[in-house]
């Protein structure tokens, strides 16, 4: 519709005005249609086409007034101005012409300049409203592009991120964000050897921007502990990722968990988070786990620091983390959330069954979460030593044919290979080739670690397990560890494996061989009722699995077999 | 937020002193601030006003360290009150930053 001339429609019951007023207009250049009276004028508006009314106040049948409410109503939202002609000059009418939505007056009798002058008033409005819709349009339409895309990528984003066990039991998470997407992650996984991985993380900012560079967090998370690398191998490699893909002011603090059932223990590397809690049922405080490292993303390989802490739990003991939302919330009073609010939690003078609601309490009555600006996490896990011990893995379960298979290898790792590489993931992915198996990888995976941190702990490193009774006993034994293998010069482990299957089952048998020294084979105590200890756990376990365990005489090698049906 | 930058001839460093929340919204400032001078300069971010600082603020320091040269940098932290180096120690930048 041009603008330059109008589609114009005019409603007077007076026949001489009416062709004046039409003439006129007619001669500036408009489109210009003509009614009788206010009913005439409201079937003949067209909200599509007609651009201005103007429309007499005194008419038989419906007047000015009324026609004017009646066309706006036809109108649907879009501007079309109403100009009454009046020959009267009394405010109140006029008042009321703009009252029920005139946008200006034409005095009768007509003066030819006053009207072309109004009309270009008019058509200045007009062509600004037009400039406006059309803005007005486009950003909506932009707008709900951008919503549908945030929507697509949230599909995205949750199918990655919560591919996860978060609704295990012993698990306890809540949430508080301002955005569809938010910068907090809580992933959790069962690892193939029962037990559990977790991670809170906080990415800078908040939005989509923060939630992109949780995607390969994820991805690393969970591929990682499903092929069985540890805690201290996912760390790094999720930092080295994040430092090469995000920008430098984007980083993510973080805090990971691995919960190590055979042990007991409870593995903590904190980057940048608060004080995570560990509530021991023996200490009335909690005990903090402080961020030793720097965030993940900053640094570069070289000056990446994994210092972890570690403490053995007893079953219902628990453990609590959050994301710095918490640390660094305002009240409704401008004070510190965590200053004023936490200590009581800190100081253990909170019912453990009851943190997590008492925490939400909190933040709701204190107005945290009106006041809050950065998105709020929470994380708590009752510790148990069957957490991820009944976990079928629940992919591939399609029907893959069991073809038979027969092979074996042997793999050998002297000091330096030892010191530096984790060999059970690359072995294990060796054995699942044998399609029958796969069903069985956590068993699998579980007697290999059992057997190789056997070996590598009391026969290479010679460690001695009685260390692990008291609580102190297990820190002590784990920083042993690390010193130990870190100066380790000589010795090797040898690994061999065979397999051979068919359509109906197969066997497994895996030896392993140290240049420890051995030890006293027949105090080897089976069954797992022998073992209330905090240690010396293991090879009852793995005596559960298998069908048979034979060590040699020296006690230096250690075969076991393992049998298993389609 | 405020902010001012001063080139001290005595230290050789531009000082910047930033007032009231030190956040994403202090972005563009806080970028003009640093880059209006050489990168091979020293820096020192008086906080003695700043009342708090957010996840974003800890990514402009990274800007800064950056723009700096990195290791090869020197950026001061000076006057954080409590609450504000409390958060700078949990994220451990007093490892990459001179807290003074």
């Amino acid at each position: 519709m041009s603008l330059v001339s109008l589609n114009i429609l005019i409603a007077d019951d007076n026949p001489s005005d009416r062709l004046l007023l039409k003439a006129m207009l007619s001669g500036l250049g408009h489109n210009v249609e003509v009614a009788e009276d206010g009913l005439e004028a409201i079937e003949k508006f067209d909200p599509d086409s007609t651009q201005l009314v103007c429309l007499d106040v005194v008419m038989p049948e419906c007047d000015g007034l009324e026609a004017a409410i009646k066309i706006q109503e036809m109108s649907r939202g879009r501007f079309i101005p109403i100009v009454f002609l009046s020959g009267l000059s009394d405010t109140s009418s006029l008042v009321n012409c703009l009252k029920v939505g005139g946008s200006d007056f034409i005095s009768k009798p007509f003066n030819l300049v006053l009207i072309a002058a109004k009309l270009d008033a008019i058509i200045r409005i007009l062509s600004l409203q037009k400039t406006l819709e059309s803005q007005r349009d486009k950003l909506s339409s932009y707008n709900e592009q951008l919503i549908h895309e945030q929507e697509v990528a949230k599909v995205v984003y949750e199918n990655i991120t919560h591919s996860n066990c978060l609704s295990d039991p012993c698990l306890n998470t809540f949430y508080y964000g301002h955005h569809l997407f938010n910068g907090d992650v809580i992933l959790a996984a069962y690892k193939p050897n029962g037990g559990m991985h977790l991670l809170i993380g906080d990415f800078t900012g908040h939005g989509l921007s923060a939630a992109i560079g949780a995607l390969p967090l994820a991805d690393i998370f969970f591929e990682w502990t499903r092929k069985g690398f540890l805690m201290r191998q996912i760390v790094p490699e999720i930092n080295r990722r994040l430092k090469a893909i995000l920008p430098a002011d984007m980083f993510c603090s973080a805090l990971f968990v691995d919960i190590n059932i055979t042990d007991k223990t409870l593995e903590v590397w904190n980057g940048g988070l608060p004080d995570a809690l560990f509530f021991s049922q023996r200490q009335k405080k909690p005990q903090p786990l402080v961020s030793h490292n720097l965030p993940l993303g900053i640094v570069a390989e070289s000056e990446f620091t994994y210092s972890t802490e570690i403490v053995s739990f007893e079953n219902g003991d628990s453990f609590l983390a959050w994301s710095d939302g918490i640390y660094e919330a305002i009240d409704s009073k401008g004070l510190m959330f965590s200053e004023y609010q936490l200590n009581s939690l800190i100081e253990g003078r909170v019912e453990v069954g009851d943190i997590m609601p008492w925490l939400r309490r909190k933040l709701e009555t204190e107005g945290v979460l009106d006041s809050s600006h950065d998105d709020i996490s929470c994380l708590k896990i009752e510790l148990h030593d069957a957490i991820g011990v009944e976990q079928e893995s629940s992919q591939d379960k399609a029907a893959e044919l069991d073809m038979p298979s027969d092979f074996s290898f042997e793999y050998t790792l002297n000091a330096d290979s030892l010191k530096n590489t984790d060999p059970l993931p690359y072995i294990l992915q060796i054995i699942m080739t044998v399609s029958g198996l796969k069903r069985y990888s956590g068993q699998v995976f579980m007697m290999l670690s059992e057997l190789y941190s056997n070996a590598l702990e009391h026969g290479v490193l010679q460690l001695n397990s009685e260390l692990k009774a008291t609580n102190d006993g297990f820190v002590l034994y784990y920083m042993e560890r690390e010193t130990r293998l870190s100066t380790l010069e000589t010795g090797f482990i040898r690994i061999k494996v065979s397999i051979s299957s068919n359509e109906v089952g197969g066997l497994l048998s895996i030896e392993l061989e140290d240049s420890g020294d051995g030890f006293d084979t027949s105090k080897v105590g089976l069954k797992l009722e022998d073992s209330d200890e905090l240690y010396n756990r293991g090879l009852p376990l793995l005596g559960q699995l298998c069908q048979s365990i034979t060590f040699s005489d020296k006690g230096n090698q250690v075969g076991v077999q393992y049998q298993w049906d389609k | 937020m405020i902010m001012q930058t001063q080139y001290d001839e005595k230290k050789h460093a531009l000082v910047i002193q930033i007032e009231g929340r030190f956040d994403f919204s202090c972005h563009k400032a806080f970028k003009d601030a640093y880059s209006s001078v050489e990168s091979n300069c020293k820096f020192e971010l008086d906080m003695t006003k700043v009342t708090y600082v957010d996840s974003s603020a800890l990514g402009m320091l990274l800007l800064l360290r950056d723009y700096a040269g990195g290791d090869q940098g020197e950026i001061v932290l000076s006057h954080c009150n409590d609450a504000v180096e409390k958060i700078l120690r949990i994220a451990n930048f007093d490892r990459l930053f001179s807290l003074h």
